[in-house]
């Protein structure tokens, strides 16, 4: 591929920062904002886009280990639907981001009802509970990491890098 | 950390609140809530003009009987996450000199979604409490107008210092640095005079006010957030149905509630520069009646705060942790409950991660804002709240 995604990007920051940016006068405030932001985008995307495929992978691998810590404790309502959910997770398209992001969606769905108790009256068990936060905390950090270009993060200076992060994987 | 299911049903029947009746909120916000799922397919939305803005109020004060309106001078106002802001000037057949003002006005989806007429009344209530920009025209539901909306006096001042070294999106990231000696006092003094203000002899008709003595302050505001979650959800968030039951389980009694700002942080205040002076308190949108630790808890969050080269956090970008809260409780004559203070931490970065990852995305992805790219933006930064949720439930 050649002039390559990352040249491309590059090209597109330089545009923004150099050319158009200077050209916007003071008052222009939500024009010059958000080229700013589409400059910044831009370079979080540029960290981003060769790991997307990655990224999802192991985003959907993690939820469907949460998922299959709850089969044990899922209440008959949701057993059934738990099962197809892991099954689709299991078998959906792996090179397709789409295809990934849809399977997570699905699962998502029906973890999001386990945790609430649909079909339960009885308290959440410690292991279930132990095993989201533990979950939650590893998506958490993945995300942070993932979007740490943004330099919102009160705590980036403690996050790796994505190549790290994803090597480590 | 789990409650006990028996002694969450001893309390349910001893207060009478049912922790899962997701139909107890405040009937505005109720409203608010279902019109935005109601308007949300008639997107795309695109920023106003000039030429639109000045239709609208042109419009606006027809209807509110002024002659030979003129609108001129429009000017689009920084920040604005979550409204379409405009400075503008208003001249008319009794003001031929013309008045600066400020139209703040809703996009068809924001980050937020509340009610310009609420708004209108807290400004109003606090008129001789605080500065607050003085309301000069209200159309709560966008009958006039065609969006809701609040035309404000215009206040002079600034969010952050001129020549400041942090500047961010919303205010996020403000160093006041030699600033902070002289806001801190008045930050805080701000805050108190917020709860102990006398909501009861106030126009506040479009609020309600949760039964004292019960936990329904507390699960007013959860089935207030969780609603926006689960009507905009882009994406499942396990953490988040989990937190979502955490707060139902654990809500705390409210014995007597106040009125809250809900948003007084750093970036919702004006000063004037060099004295330092408070010029306004601002975006009261989110304001309700309910527990002082929501205020408390909201302005210690990281997100808002800063670092001192020696490495320690000051609250809002003012003042140490400890420092703040030691002030507040002596000029509130409040006690702050730390149990409670870090319920009400967990609540607040619930509200922000509903906030950045469920309707600011919702909004994003049908394109209803006038700034899509913040909206995303600021999403990026959902995942900050989860992990903040995470330690702060642990360490419940």
């Amino acid at each position: 591929m050649l002039p390559n995604i990352d040249l491309r990007i590059a090209n597109m920051i330089k545009a923004v920062e150099q050319v158009i940016l200077p050209a916007l006068p003071d008052r222009e405030r939500l024009a010059r904002d958000q080229a700013m932001l589409v400059a910044g985008h831009l370079r979080m995307i540029g960290d981003q886009w060769k790991w997307a495929l990655a990224y999802e992978q192991i985003s959907l691998d993690d939820l469907a280990g949460l998922g299959r810590v709850l089969l044990s404790h899922v209440a008959p309502l949701l057993q059934e639907q738990l099962e197809e959910a892991l099954a689709v997770a299991d078998t959906c398209d792996r090179s397709s981001i789409t295809a990934l992001e849809q399977a997570n969606i699905v699962l998502g769905r029906v973890v999001d009802r386990i945790i609430l108790g649909e079909g339960d009256p009885n308290p959440l068990p410690q292991a279930v509970a132990d095993a989201v936060l533990d979950y939650g905390r590893r998506h958490a950090r993945r995300e942070r990491i993932w979007f740490k270009g943004n330099r919102l993060d009160p705590d980036q200076a403690d996050l790796p890098d994505i190549g790290a992060m994803m090597a480590k994987a | 950390m789990e409650a006990d299911m028996t002694d969450i049903t001893e309390a349910c029947a001893a207060d009478g609140i049912d922790i899962w009746n997701r139909d107890d909120m405040e009937p505005r916000i109720r409203e608010i809530l279902d019109r935005t799922v109601r308007d949300r397919t008639k997107g795309p939305y695109a920023a106003k003009s000039d030429t639109d803005i000045t239709a609208m109020l042109e419009r606006y004060f027809d209807d509110q009987g002024l002659k030979e309106v003129a609108i001129s001078d429009i000017a689009r106002m920084a920040g604005g996450a979550s409204k379409e802001q405009f400075a503008f000037l208003l001249r008319h057949e009794g003001n031929a000199v013309g008045e600066r003002l400020v139209l703040r006005m809703d996009p068809l989806e924001a980050i937020t979604q509340t009610c310009r007429g609420r708004e209108a009344q807290a400004h109003r209530a606090f008129a001789d409490i605080l500065p607050v920009a003085s309301v000069r025209g209200v159309d709560a539901d966008g009958a006039v107008i065609g969006q809701p909306a609040i035309i404000l006096d215009f206040v002079h001042g600034v969010t952050e210092p001129t020549r400041g070294k942090g500047h961010g999106v919303s205010g996020i990231g403000t160093r006041y640095d030699d600033w902070a000696d002289r806001l801190a006092p008045q930050f805080i003094d701000a805050l108190a005079k917020v709860h102990q203000f006398d909501w009861r002899g106030a126009d506040l008709s479009y609020f309600a006010v949760p039964e004292a003595g019960t936990r329904q302050a507390a699960i007013w505001q959860v089935n207030w957030w969780s609603k926006v979650w689960w009507d905009g959800i882009v994406q499942p968030v396990a953490l988040m149905a989990y937190t979502e039951r955490w707060l139902r389980e654990n809500a705390p009694v409210c014995e007597a509630p106040v009125m809250c700002h809900s948003d007084l942080r750093l970036g919702n205040f004006m000063f004037e520069e060099p004295s330092g002076r408070f010029t306004a308190v601002l975006d009261w949108e989110l304001a309700h009646i309910g527990d002082f630790h929501e205020d408390i808890a909201w302005a210690m969050q990281r997100l808002f705060g800063t670092w001192t080269g020696k490495g320690d956090f000051l609250v809002c970008g003012l003042i140490p942790r400890a420092e703040f809260l030691r002030s507040y409780e002596a000029l509130s004559g409040n006690h702050i409950d730390p149990v409670k203070l870090r319920y009400y931490e967990v609540l607040n970065a619930y509200k922000c991660a509903v906030i950045d990852l469920g309707q600011a995305m919702r909004a994003a992805t049908e394109s209803n804002n006038h700034q899509d790219l913040v909206l995303t933006w600021l999403g990026s930064a959902g995942a900050v709240f989860l992990e903040q949720l995470v330690t702060l439930m642990r360490e419940a």
